[in-house]
């Protein structure tokens, strides 16, 4: 017995190697079972949805919108299931739908490795496929399926509005530049290693302030999960070591924007005017508006989920009515209609516009 | 066994590898970059540990019964949801219990400790009475726990939005300090206190160590397991539940997403702090020195601007140098 959980531990250890790094998601029970969330019988269309997570606030929200839009309307029956962000749940949980013979499968898609065989496996069972909040197919892969369809935000879009609400201020504010040195040394807090949203909004945030004249240079990169209290932790070790250096704060989410704002109040800044340091997230979270309306975060991008929400469901009503996708026909604002794609275009929330941010 | 003591240089350097650990690590650091060694970023590091000592002392309660949980971090994370909800300010723009009116600091601490206490209590009755594995019981609890997270997190009208606008009583558990010690730190000192006494000056700290040394000679001996490990689950059920509102306290936040795989580190340092794994030892100043040399590392490697994929590698190295050390302590003493 002993031994066995000598053995048990030393596993639990092993796996506390991973955990130092921060991995984002605990073991995560396999779940093949899928709600159903408008039961109405009749020869009514099905969409089954894949969301990638449940406990995901953007996806929350979006789910719900689906859900309600749905219910509401009653063209389009909507089932959805948890992937629990695990390539092997989705499997399952895609597999479930097509036994069930959905007619539109909605897949918030995170094997990312496999989309030409999502293609043919819906191509196979006839039915169409709905990439949502997740990469786009290529061109190539469009072209082995006529009924694909990808619905997401343009993500570069988001590191674009930050780095340019940067730049105004920047340019509004010669003080901003504390150390003298003429270029804009900024923290950059990152999410996950590799994870697409990660990448595109820290480069993108830096192009776009480089894009408008000016020079930039990374004081330090922190990997913070998109954790507040990672970020937060994180953040009072590079303000102790270098905090003269610091004249601004890039964020690829809210949360960490919101840690890093913490930290910075322990070390003295946002006590008034003069001591005020420009700190940028995305995702325009509650908390984030909050921060925005007190006067601490500067700015962050909204990818609306329930545009999302939304642009799914109308996307299938409108293919269930055998309508083609246009602009007209989608009749959506906030989003751009291009071939099979819809683009959910980001909003940039500053303190002049934070009741756009309400949804 | 032998009872001359002779100061023997190797098995100091044996039986004090994690302090002998942590010095060099402050040492390496501070010749990297000076201004490491200075009150500011002690201050910094502790307030960063405060939260994991907390979690690691109700870990090390049930390492030393001869026991394991994985469900510890789940549990922070939603004891910290609960307080945050029971602390936001009366006039909050997204309230998660609307209508409710401001509370006392305490409130939201005390409930929390007591979702703790009930979910310990629980872990407790799943190993002692349905005697199912603790590694398996406790990985269900887990799962249950981080759902019931999810649900609560969920609820309209506050639909998994990170919870803010918490009150300044509640949030100066976190940030603020007395005569420059921060009350956070307070709060982990005075547990540390409180275990350590309950372990090494009380009946129920020996029938704990003698429960997790040899369960069948404890119970043979008239020790009541199922009531040691009943409480062992449940205290630390309340630490967990007094760590998820320190949490909440400190970030100003809470999400579902709070306390993931805090038991792992906190197992970590109980391990890396001298708790065997088999049960039946540990002491309170280990497993505290183990939390504090992985703070000293993410911290510290940070301060330097080494990137953040090496202090994994350095961590990883200090778990398995710390394991091979412990394992050469025990076997030279038996």
């Amino acid at each position: 017995m002993k031994k066995a959980m000598s053995l048990v531990l030393a596993f639990a250890l092993v796996l506390s190697l991973a955990a130092c790094g921060g991995s984002s998601s605990a073991p995560a029970a396999s779940s093949g079972a899928a709600s159903t969330a408008s039961s109405t019988a009749g020869a009514q269309p099905v969409a089954g949805v894949c969301w990638y997570n449940f406990g995901d606030t953007f996806i929350a929200n979006a789910r719900q919108t689906l859900n309600d839009a749905a219910a509401a309307d009653g063209t389009v029956k909507v089932i959805d299931a948890d992937s629990q962000n695990d390539v092997a749940t989705q499997t399952s949980n895609m597999n479930n739908f097509y036994t069930q013979g959905v007619d539109y499968m909605v897949l918030n898609n995170i094997n990312n490795n496999a989309i030409t065989e999502l293609i043919q496996q819906a191509k196979d069972k006839g039915v169409t496929l709905i990439f949502a909040n997740s990469n786009s197919p290529t061109d190539e892969e469009f072209a082995l399926y006529d009924n694909v369809y990808h619905v997401s935000s343009m993500a570069p879009q988001s590191g674009t509005i930050i780095g340019e609400a940067l730049a105004k201020y920047w340019q509004e504010h010669p003080e901003a530049d504390r150390n003298g040195d003429g270029k804009l040394n900024y923290v950059m807090l990152l999410g996950i290693q590799g994870h697409y949203d990660t990448t595109v909004r820290s480069e993108y945030s830096v192009k776009a302030l480089n894009d408008a004249g000016i020079e930039t240079e990374a004081v330090q990169e922190a990997i913070c999960n998109y954790q507040r209290a990672d970020a937060q932790n994180q953040m009072a070790s590079i303000l102790q070591a270098r905090k003269d250096d610091v004249e601004a704060v890039i964020a690829c989410n809210d949360d960490m924007a919101l840690g890093a704002i913490e930290a910075l109040k322990a070390a003295g800044f946002f006590a008034d005017d003069a001591s005020y340091i420009p700190v940028v997230g995305v995702d325009a979270t509650k908390v984030g508006v909050e921060a925005i309306k007190d006067g601490t975060m500067l700015c962050t991008a909204l990818n609306n989920p329930v545009i999302l929400g939304n642009s799914v469901y109308n996307l299938t009503k409108l293919l269930s009515e055998g309508k083609e996708l246009t602009q007209e026909n989608l009749g959506m604002d906030g989003v751009t209609v291009e071939g099979h794609h819809i683009y959910i275009n980001y909003v940039g929330i500053t303190k002049d516009n934070t009741d756009d941010a309400a949804y | 066994m032998t009872t001359k003591k002779k100061f023997d240089p190797k098995q100091f350097i044996i039986n004090n590898a994690i302090y002998l650990i942590l010095v060099a690590l402050v040492i390496i650091i501070t010749v990297i970059s000076p201004r490491f060694f200075s009150l500011d970023v002690a201050r910094d590091i502790l307030m960063q540990s405060a939260v994991r000592i907390v979690v690691a002392m109700g870990c090390m309660f049930i390492i030393v019964s001869g026991s394991a949980d994985l469900s510890g971090g789940r549990m922070v994370g939603l004891t910290a949801l609960v307080s945050a909800s029971l602390a936001q300010q009366a006039a909050a723009s997204l309230k998660f219990w609307p209508g409710l009116p401001e509370l006392p600091a305490f409130v939201p601490v005390l409930v929390a400790m007591l979702v703790g206490v009930v979910l310990g209590g629980f872990n407790g009755w799943v190993v002692a009475k349905l005697k199912v594995p603790a590694f398996l019981a406790t990985l269900g609890s887990q799962m249950i726990i981080f759902g019931f997270s999810s649900l609560y997190f969920n609820m309209e009208p506050n639909r998994s939005q990170p919870l803010g606008s918490l009150t300044q009583s509640f949030r100066d558990i976190g940030s603020a300090s007395l005569f420059g010690v921060p009350y956070i730190v307070m709060i982990a000192l005075v547990v540390m206190l409180i275990v350590w006494v309950l372990q090494t000056k009380t009946c129920l700290g020996k029938e704990i160590f003698a429960v997790g040394g040899n369960l069948e000679a404890a119970r043979v001996s008239g020790i009541n397991v199922f009531k040691i490990q009943m409480i062992t689950y449940s205290l630390a059920g309340a630490l967990y539940g007094l760590a998820g509102s320190m949490e909440a306290a400190r970030t100003a936040s809470a999400t579902s997403a709070y306390g993931n795989a805090y038991e792992l580190d906190a197992i970590a340092s109980c391990i890396v702090g001298g708790c065997s794994i088999a049960g039946g030892v540990g002491t309170v100043g280990g497993v505290f020195a183990g939390v504090v040399i992985f703070n000293v590392i993410s911290y510290g490697l940070t301060f330097i601007g080494i990137s953040p994929y090496w202090q994994n590698v350095v961590k990883g190295l200090i778990i398995i140098g710390a394991v091979a050390l412990d394992v050469r302590k025990y076997s030279a003493k038996k």
